[in-house]
């Protein structure tokens, strides 16, 4: 281990990468300034022998055995249940609103509108009034009672058919010409091979597993509330916020989120579940729980929006590209307002360093719940419509697509993936093998490309994590920040371990209580690189707390003592963990680690890089399209808890795979209301649909904080259903530009090449 | 859900003449009918369950006269494993037990509840929508609406497709069915089972009230009978077959000298195609099975939407009767 720093002292580390296989390695020297006090940089030549290692989710076994409660199980005594009345129109305004008939009703507790009359309506499903009572169906019977009634207008839930929406041809290309573009279009006068074309996905709902929703009680003045949410502050301040009027200030509110059944980015708020929950459990002066139902999660909860981009392009005569133009359109439902409503579609940009590039986005409006963030949001329907269009680009020009990418990919990590990856996938021999002009099933390759920066930050004010040290040997690490299943307690406990120098077993890990010291909202992968600082801080304080005890104990100076096997001591006289952790007092060991901002100076990779390759058979008499398997080179920094890492990208590409052939939402034009809002019909990749996995993370040291991980729940999630498309281009002679690859199109795309 | 009296009948005269009550439903597993009353689609006064009645209306057993009697309760995984159906002729109906949902809900389903089951049409199974099945309104929405997964052919006025995996297979092999009602017991053709005008408003099954599917019943095979079952879907797992066919054929030969053709999920009710006859005194190849599939899709209307499902009902039917006489 290396010595702590001193004050303001440069620190002279490694960072950088080992290659993978045969791939050479990447290594260098750097100074940092770590800040006063923080604990100092584990690099690339660190020792470590918890983090990183194959261990289980710490709460693993408490998940698979339903020990750990979500707050779909919060039960309490004297629990009513709750549930809304939704609107039935897509758009209008809300004229009647009479609750009494509810109020009356046997096993009703408390009613409350959610709407003003006179408020409009903005989508089906659009929240009137809630209701809690003793059970859901005397609930279901009250809100069957409430009379709402509305003045309709005309909607249209189709974005593409909006005023402002571009025309597309019988082949769905946008018939409409591109905005002038000279030197662009110079550069593409000039290429050897160009292509245009257009692309679309459509909207994914989220389809966490745990509803959103919350139980509420309140005592006295105190509010504490259950929420399955990504953002426990966040949700902490927007209740105190929304409920000052009942005299309620933010500290008298505690929010719990121990166990999060997932969220994909539509958890940070409360949402009008959350305060509606609240208020009833005010009303009734009861505890009362209120979890949306699967209709309710497709229909109210947020998606991701349904895209269109179109891209033209040109190479030149050595395959590099030089121009490169998007447009591209988002569909994110009603609150699209000035062509902004979070639809945006991102590209990769490291491919046209050398090229004339433009990019123009609008998002289009329709009658619909509002889009919410995704996992990486915009970036898997971009990366979609670009990677399938460099594809197409280069089968016109001969050139396979592997040697494209590595043509034109400016970056260097990402070239040695790719290299690598398409080693141990067998990319050269699986693209050269022929399907027989008569097979019923085709084989296909493909290949796609991804990136995310995040190497997490401070917060400001600083993230915080509790270490303790109690005197029978445990170790309590808290953060208030959620876990919303991506391992932040696993990530906990293996870094506190391992500055301590101990079996992870000792360590206990809370999350998700705002008693404990705040953390960020779960988003843009953040949790893991601005929290692994930070719990590593409070454990190297805690140290060195012990080895003054420990010190005194030996008649040692405490900056000889050191931790670890399972020891603490000198280099001659050692005590075991549990012998050291006897001589703390009847009060633990207690302090608060905090973020430090990252280094300054550049990090020796400001972004995150991976790959991925698949293999699919496609049955050209059905048009199905079965994914065989796929391989994914990662990287996410400092790699914490490896299987809980490598669990990131399975479902990531898992997901990606559900979205590139299943996931779809399917709306009534005429009624407005989405038909296939369940689990039955909103089709989700199954367990029979698993395809061989592959998973390669590779550890790259960015020299940007003590304990430099970087995110990871997101960048594997934009390459997955790229990969799938271009792989069934490769298997058909013809690509389907519009995600999902359903039968239908399959079969269209087949007749088209006949 | 709306309070219901819960009936556990201890024979089956018990159920029969509780059946016969107003307002009173049949529960088999329960897969269709408590999700159609949660929905409040359906809200009887009484539900009678079958299931204390298994010893009687349950398993699976070879009869007297070399046919396999299927009890209506028998679950579909008991089908997908019972030595009695381990045979070639029966291998469709193997299949199509085997390819149904998901293993959970096969240890649950019965034979009886996935023949009657109600159709998984989208506007047909929400509250929210009115239309012209089981005469909740005027029309059939799904024709000017969304209708991916609706028939292309055999309908009127309602869309609908009839999902039940079974009954193809069961409908290839000509099996019967035996109902009780007001202590009188009868024995049908299945063909009689479904109703040969599916209109919107009529129901979905010829069964009068309170009438109790007791047993399914499989003639004797010849030893050369074979039958295969194929479908297509979106996915592996979970999924709800866009077509299916299953084919009987009994080979003398190498000549094809009994074929039956039954296409599933494309109409509102089970359909057997005469296109079969074109294999009589064939031998079974590639292009005959091709003209097979394209005649048994002859009179097909596609919807706005469902066109595709012609292309692969073809295929499918291809693939049934290419497994059929490997
Ligand atoms: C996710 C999912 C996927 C599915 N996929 C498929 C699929 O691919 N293929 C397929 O075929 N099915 C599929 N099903 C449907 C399932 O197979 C049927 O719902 C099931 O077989 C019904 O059997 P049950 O015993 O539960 O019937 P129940 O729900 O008990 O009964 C169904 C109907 O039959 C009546 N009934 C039941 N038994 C009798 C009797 N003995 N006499 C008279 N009337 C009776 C009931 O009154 C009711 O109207 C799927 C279901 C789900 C939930």
């Amino acid at each position: 281990m290396t010595a702590p720093a001193g004050p303001r002292d440069g620190v002279e580390i490694t960072v950088g990468y080992r290659g993978l296989g045969g791939m050479p390695d990447r290594l260098e020297a750097r100074a940092v300034e770590p800040a006063e006090g923080d604990a100092p940089p584990w690099d690339a030549n660190t020792p470590l022998r918890q983090v990183g290692g194959d261990h289980d989710r710490v709460d693993g076994l408490a998940k698979a055995s339903g020990r750990a409660k979500y707050t779909s199980d919060v039960n309490l005594p004297g629990l009513l249940q709750a549930a809304i009345l939704r609107a039935p129109i897509a758009r209008g305004k809300l004229v009647q609103l009479e609750l009494d008939a509810a109020r009356a009703m046997p096993g009703i507790a408390a009613v409350v509108a959610l709407k003003n009359v006179g408020s409009r309506v903005r989508f089906v499903g659009d929240a009137i009034a809630a209701v809690a009572g003793a059970d859901l169906h005397r609930v279901r019977d009250a809100l069957a009672a409430i009379r709402a009634d509305y003045e309709v207008e005309p909607h249209n839930v189709d974005w593409l058919r909006g005023e402002d929406a571009p025309l597309l041809d019988a082949d769905g290309e946008i018939a409409e010409p591109w905005p002038e573009a000279v030197a662009l279009e110079g550069a593409l006068a000039l290429a050897a091979t160009t292509h245009g074309a257009t692309y679309r996905t459509e909207v994914q709902t989220h389809s966490s597993l745990e509803p959103h929703g919350a139980t509420a009680r309140w005592q006295g003045e105190d509010l504490e509330v259950w929420s399955s949410t990504q953002a426990t502050f966040g949700v902490r301040g927007e209740l105190a916020q929304a409920l000052k009027g009942r005299g309620l200030r933010v500290g008298a509110v505690t929010v719990h989120a121990e166990y999060v059944g997932g969220g994909f980015g539509s958890k940070f708020g409360a949402g009008v579940e959350g305060l509606a929950c609240c208020l009833l459990a005010h009303a009734a002066k009861a505890p009362v729980k209120l979890m949306l139902d699967r209709f309710e999660e497709h229909t109210t909860a947020g998606n991701r929006p349904a895209a269109l981009l179109q891209l033209r392009g040109g190479l030149d005569a050595e395959g590099r590209l030089i121009a490169w133009d998007v447009r591209s359109y988002g569909g994110c439902g009603f609150n699209v307002e000035r062509g902004d409503g979070g639809g945006n579609v991102a590209v990769p940009d490291y491919y046209t360093r050398a090229a004339k590039t433009r990019r123009k986005h609008t998002d289009l409006p329709a009658d619909t719940d509002p889009a919410r963030a995704m996992r990486a949001p915009g970036h898997p329907q971009g990366w979609f419509g670009a990677e399938l269009f460099l594809d197409e680009l280069a089968h016109k020009a001969g050139i396979d697509p592997l040697e494209l990418r590595l043509r034109n990919d400016s970056q260097t990590m990402r070239q040695d993936q790719w290299r690598f990856g398409a080693e141990r996938f067998g990319w050269a021999a699986a693209r050269a093998r022929p399907n027989a002009p008569d097979a019923r099933f085709r084989r296909g390759v493909g290949l796609a490309s991804a990136r995310w920066s995040q190497l997490g930050s401070a917060g400001r004010p600083p993230h915080g994590v509790q270490c303790r040290i109690h005197r029978d040997g445990s170790v309590e690490v808290r953060s208030g920040a959620q876990d919303i299943g991506t391992g932040l307690k696993t990530v906990l406990a293996l870094i506190a371990a391992e500055e301590l120098g101990i079996d992870p077993k000792l360590v206990q890990a809370f999350t998700g209580h705002t008693g404990d010291p705040s953390g960020p909202g779960s988003g843009g992968s953040t949790t893991t690189p601005s929290l692994s600082p930070a719990v590593r801080h409070a454990a190297f304080l805690a140290r060195q707390q012990l080895a003054g005890f420990v010190a005194t104990h030996l008649g040692a100076d405490a900056a000889e003592i050191d931790c670890r096997d399972g020891t603490v001591g000198t280099r001659t006289q050692r005590l075991a963990w549990a012998e050291a952790c006897k001589l703390i007092g009847p009060n633990p060991i207690d302090v608060r680690g905090q973020r430090f901002p990252n280094y300054g100076g550049k990090p020796f990779s400001a972004s995150v890089c991976g790959c991925q390759f698949a293999e699919v058979e496609v049955d050209t008499w059905t048009g199905q399209v079965r994914v065989l398997r796929m391989l994914a080179v990662q990287d996410c920094g400092l790699v914490i808890a490896k299987k809980l890492a490598e669990s990131q990208v399975l479902g990531a590409m898992l997901q990606g795979i559900s979205f590139a052939l299943h996931e779809q939402r399917i709306m009534d034009r005429q009624s407005g209301r989405m038909l296939n809002g369940d689990f039955l019909r909103y089709k989700i990749l199954g367990s029979a649909d698993v395809p061989e996995l592959d998973c390669v993370l590779m550890t790259v040291h960015n020299g940007h904080s003590s304990t430099p991980a970087a995110g990871l729940g997101e960048p594997p999630a934009v390459a997955a259903p790229a990969a799938v498309a271009t792989a069934v281009f490769h298997a058909l002679g013809e690509p389907v530009r519009h995600l999902p690859i359903t039968p239908d199109k399959v079969l269209a795309a087949l007749a088209r090449r006949a | 859900m709306q309070p219901f009296t819960y009936v556990l009948p201890e024979n089956l005269s018990q159920a029969d003449a509780a059946a016969r009550q107003p307002d009173t439903v049949l529960k088999g597993g329960g897969i269709d009918l408590v999700d159609r009353m949660k929905e409040r689609l359906q809200t009887p006064a009484r539900v009678v369950s079958l299931l204390p009645l298994r010893a009687e209306l349950g398993g699976i057993a070879v009869e007297a006269d070399g046919g396999v009697r299927l009890g209506a309760l028998a679950t579909l995984a008991e089908l997908e494993r019972h030595p009695a159906l381990a045979t070639p002729a029966l291998a469709g109906l193997r299949e199509a037990a085997a390819s149904t949902a998901s293993p959970q809900l096969r240890n649950r389903a019965t034979v009886a509840g996935n023949l009657l089951q109600f159709t998984r049409c989208w506007y047909v199974r929400s509250e929210a929508f009115r239309c012209v099945h089981g005469g909740r309104g005027p029309t059939c929405l799904a024709v000017t609406g969304d209708n991916r997964y609706h028939a292309v052919m055999g309908y009127s006025d309602c869309v609908r497709v009839h999902p039940s995996n079974l009954a193809p297979p069961l409908l290839a092999l000509d099996a019967e069915y035996t109902t009780v009602l007001e202590g009188k017991t009868r024995r049908r053709k299945l063909a009689e089972l479904f109703p040969s005008d599916p209109r919107g408003q009529a129901p979905e099954h010829t069964l009068a009230a309170g009438e109790i599917v007791t047993a399914l019943h499989v003639p004797p095979q010849p030893a050369s009978a074979r039958t295969s079952y194929a479908e297509s879907r979106e996915k592996q797992s979970f999924d709800w077959a866009t077509t299916a066919c299953a084919v009987r054929v009994v080979l003398d030969g190498g000549v094809i000298e009994a074929a039956t053709v039954v296409l599933g999920a494309v109409a509102p009710v089970p359909l057997p195609r005469p296109a079969a006859r074109l294999m009589l005194g064939q031998k079974p190849s590639a292009a005959l099975f091709q003209k097979v599939a394209d005649a048994a899709f002859t009179g097909a209307l596609p919807l706005s939407q469902n066109g595709y499902k012609v292309t692969v009902g073809k295929a499918i039917v291809r693939e049934a009767l290419e497994r059929a006489t490997r």
